[in-house]
């Protein structure tokens, strides 16, 4: 029986011919076909079409290529489409009529549809699915930047222009359109023929989950779409294969001995730790150590927090020379692009999950691609195995007792801070700060997509059993309403708050809502609304440039028109208010918080003091065109 | 522009905002006065962006005290006793008057006032802020108001001279 199998498996044998051969063994009918479907996904070869057919993990289809595309994805677990729709790819939304398992999210402008697909990736660990208008790529492709930096499994496609029209210069149609999404994705293509949508379609899902993962573009012509053809569909579970790598053992054994021995080491920690959902081996890794841990605490760059940031160990930004601990011998890099800091008499170990990324701009002395789940765990067992479990006490606690002290005094400094500038109107970021930790939950996803909105970020805490944090590491605006409701259609059972700018939630635009609205999605909006670019009028000042020297704000106030965000989400059905005093913050909260219960979205538009130089100024560079005029028209 | 930030090994914090990167002069020099304290200043002060608009900037304790705090916020590693130290060197040597940097010239119009401006109204900022642009009639007595709170040296009947004047020649 054993060597019948066999015989199949290494295609020498037809399907008909193992079904009778099983039922010689005594086999019923029934069994027999039982066994050869279960083998057909690994034996069935292209000239076996009845086994394919027969079999669930791979099956022969036929339809259009819409139908090819939605059931590829289908089987390979896609649990949401976000999309925009446009003509030529009706049939995909034809074909999911009678798709149930997969749901349609829509956004109303291209941007928003991406953020929502992204939010919902990082959320979910899984890979978004995009379908927008040909035309309506470049407004994705904004979005996309984030996903793209951040790493985030994306597959983003269009229905482009019909094959035969190609190159004709038609009225929508520009040359080699999947080109412009080159710098922006792991991998893009035009599929060929209506044949070869569904792999196509594979290649896309599996590229851009395969770590680092990203965004893929598929371009898909309107008439490979509407053709028909036969072609595999196979299941996720057969070309989404696990592609998490261990570490080599040598290495993490010397990366251990350097940390039992370090005198004054540091832990980096950034991003790839999120991403590998390892936050309770880097929790388990930091306490055996008793080492202090430094990454994101206010700064860019990054869009999440993986450890706690009130954990005794964490002593926040990673900084270019730490004055505490001051000059580690050992500095232990973990999923941080920003983490791999060379100093002479430092020892550079990192371990990272993107190659690209690793020793890119520092000599690194123990480097190693891997998992920052497996990794870690595997280094944590190894320093476990090379000393006593009182000996690792012994040093962790000599370690540790230094930086809990540290970070006691910093946290009261920083609270005693927020304190002292708690009492005014217009609201400050750190009263805000001070009110968002003491009346969102525990549990809450916080996303935050405002730039001088950082500065509050120490007054709350993330991380570990707190508060879930996500932003963007590149801070591309317009990205946080959207986020949030992917987050939430992640996550239903958690709170969800997104926090974003004013000037952030200009370049999204109130469509965000649009999606809130439609789909009840109880999701709490806060516009931090400093009627400025506040952090980016900072920066440039800080540059003492002409507009510091002269004090003229060229280009970041946004007071005048003053924007009402609470009206524009009226427009869309969405319940806000205004608020402009810190005292009416608790009132409001728990309006919001009702607002949730019944399963619907509310924004806060909360006027918030500037900060900073130059915040003062609500000057800007005066022009009206109705003063140009000749003629009163 | 990328490959200086990289260089400084200052990406964790600027390099996704190209807006501000400083140039290898600005880094080189030490633009700071000396005197107690600077030294700490210097170095806890320099790890996220250069030191040169701090030396520019001229204020009294509270106001290089909001700063300070708010770069503690940011992640600035100082500890209580810390702050008072940097707060101190930065109002002593760097408060209103203290070594005050070349400014472009401004001529003002004669009248009640002028003087009192040219001299204390450039003790924080030279006068081009001040008289750079024309505004609201009534929004003068609201910002002389705010530059006495912020240390401004001048009495209740000096500040209406002033903002008299100012609503005068500069009011829109
Ligand atoms: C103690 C220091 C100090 C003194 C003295 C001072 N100022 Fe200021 N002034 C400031 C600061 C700080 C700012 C805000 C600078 C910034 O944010 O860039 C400012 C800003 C200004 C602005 C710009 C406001 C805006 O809306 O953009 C004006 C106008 C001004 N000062 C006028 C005056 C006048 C008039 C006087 C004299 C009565 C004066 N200042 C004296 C510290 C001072
Ligand atoms: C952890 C990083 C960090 C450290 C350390 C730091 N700053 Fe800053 N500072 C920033 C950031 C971020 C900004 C915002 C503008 C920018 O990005 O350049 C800023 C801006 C400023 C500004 C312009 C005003 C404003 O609020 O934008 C002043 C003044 C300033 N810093 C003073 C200081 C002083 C004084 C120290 C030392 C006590 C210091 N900084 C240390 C990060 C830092
Ligand atoms: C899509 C996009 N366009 C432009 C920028 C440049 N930029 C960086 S910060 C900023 C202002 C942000 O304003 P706001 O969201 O109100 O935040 P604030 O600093 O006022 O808290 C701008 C325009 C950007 N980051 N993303
Ligand atoms: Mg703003």
């Amino acid at each position: 029986m054993k060597e019948l199998i066999k015989q199949y498996l290494d295609r020498g044998l037809s399907r008909r011919r193992l079904v009778s051969g099983l039922s010689a063994f005594g086999l019923s009918t029934v069994a027999a076909k039982a066994v050869a479907q279960n083998l057909a996904p690994l034996g069935q070869g292209i000239g076996s079409g009845n086994a394919a057919t027969a079999s669930t993990a791979i099956r022969t289809i036929e339809g259009n290529g819409g139908k090819l595309f939605v059931e590829q994805l289908k089987a390979a677990g896609v649990e949401y489409i976000f999309f925009n729709p446009s003509t030529g790819d009706h049939p995909i939304f034809d074909a999911l009529v009678d798709v149930p398992e997969i749901k349609l999210i829509k956004g109303v402008q291209e941007g928003a549809v991406v953020a929502m697909a992204d939010g919902y990736a990082r959320a979910s660990g899984r890979t978004g699915v995009v379908i927008v208008a040909n035309i309506g790529l470049p407004n994705a492709m904004t979005q996309m930047v984030n996903t793209w930096k951040d790493q985030i499994p994306l597959l983003v496609a269009v229905a482009s222009v019909d094959q035969d029209a190609l190159g004709r210069d038609q009225w929508q149609e520009t040359d080699h359109h999947e080109l412009m999404t080159e710098p922006i994705t792991k991998w893009f293509w035009q599929a060929q023929s209506t044949e070869a949508i569904a792999e196509t379609t594979r290649r896309g899902l599996k590229f851009a989950s395969t770590p680092p993962c990203g965004p893929v573009f598929l371009s898909l012509p309107t008439n490979t779409l509407a053709q028909h053809a036969k072609t595999q569909i196979w299941d996720g579970s057969k070309f989404n294969v696990p592609m998490r790598i261990r570490p080599d053992k040598a290495d993490v054994e010397k990366a251990a001995r350097l940390l039992i021995e370090a005198k004054n080491p540091l832990l980096s920690i950034g991003d790839e730790i999120t991403w590998c959902r390892a936050d309770k081996e880097l929790l388990e890794l930091a306490e055996l150590l008793g080492a202090p841990v430094a990454g994101e605490m206010s700064n860019l760059g990054y869009w999440s927090k993986p450890f706690p940031t009130r954990h005794p160990l964490f002593i926040g930004t990673l900084l270019r020379t730490m004055r505490f601990p001051g000059k580690p011998d050992v500095l232990l890099n973990l999923g941080n692009r920003w983490g791999e800091i060379a100093a002479p008499g430092t020892t550079l170990i990192s371990i990272r999950l993107d190659p690209t990324s690793l020793a890119r701009q520092a000599p690194v002395d123990l480097a190693m691609v891997a998992d920052l789940k497996l990794a870690i765990a595997d280094l944590t067992a190894a320093i476990r195995s090379m000393a006593t479990a009182s000996r690792l006490a012994d040093i962790a606690e000599q370690r540790a007792a230094r930086t809990r002290a540290y970070s006691a005094q910093m946290a009261e400094l920083r609270e005693a801070i927020g304190r002292g500038l708690a009492d005014s109107t217009p609201i400050s970021m750190e009263r805000l700060g001070i009110e968002l930790e003491k009346h969102l939950d525990r549990d809450t996803c916080y996303v935050a997509d405002v730039d001088s909105g950082k500065t509050m970020d120490p007054l709350m805490a993330f991380g570990g059993d707190d508060k879930q944090y996500f932003g963007t590491g590149p801070n591309v605006l317009g990205w946080g309403m959207a986020a949030g409701f992917g987050v939430k259609l992640a996550r239903p059972d958690v709170p969800v708050v997104s926090v974003v700018g004013d000037g952030s939630f200009l370049f999204s635009g109130p469509q965000p809502l649009w999606s809130m609205a439609r789909y009840k999605a109880p999701v709490t909006v806060i516009v931090l609304n400093n009627h400025s670019y506040n952090n980016e009028r900072n920066r440039i000042w800080n540059g003492a440039g002409r507009q510091f020297e002269a004090a003229r704000d060229m280009t970041c106030y946004n007071g005048n028109p003053d924007v009402d965000f609470a009206k524009t989400a009226d427009a869309f059905g969405v319940e806000g208010e205004t608020v402009k005093e810190a005292a009416a913050l608790a009132d409001t909260f728990a309006r919001a918080r009702a607002a949730m219960v019944e399963g619907r979205p509310y924004l806060l538009d909360i006027h918030i003091k500037r900060e900073g130089l130059g915040a003062v100024s609500q000057w800007y560079p005066p022009y009206s065109l109705a003063q140009q005029r000749t003629r009163k028209v | 522009m990328r490959a200086l930030v990289l260089a400084h090994a200052l990406a964790f914090a600027l390099a996704s905002t190209a807006a501000v990167t400083p140039s290898r002069a600005q880094q080189g020099a030490d633009p700071l006065p000396a005197g107690d304290g600077h030294d700490l200043v210097a170095v806890a002060c320099s790890q996220c962006h250069y030191l040169g608009t701090i030396a520019k900037i001229r204020d009294g304790a509270p106001g290089w005290r909001r700063y300070v705090d708010n770069m503690v916020l940011r992640g600035a590693q100082l500890t209580k006793p810390e702050i008072e130290t940097v707060v101190a060197y930065l109002a002593r040597n760097l408060g209103p008057g203290m070594n005050l940097p070349p400014a472009k010239p401004v001529a003002l119009p004669d009248g009640p006032g002028k003087d009192l401006i040219a001299e204390r109204c450039t003790l924080c900022h030279n006068l081009e802020r001040v008289v750079a642009v024309k505004r609201e009639r009534k929004a003068w007595p609201v910002i002389v108001a705010d530059m006495v709170a912020q240390g401004a040296p001048v009495t209740t009947e000096e500040a209406k001279t002033i903002f008299d004047y100012l609503t005068a020649n500069f009011g829109d």
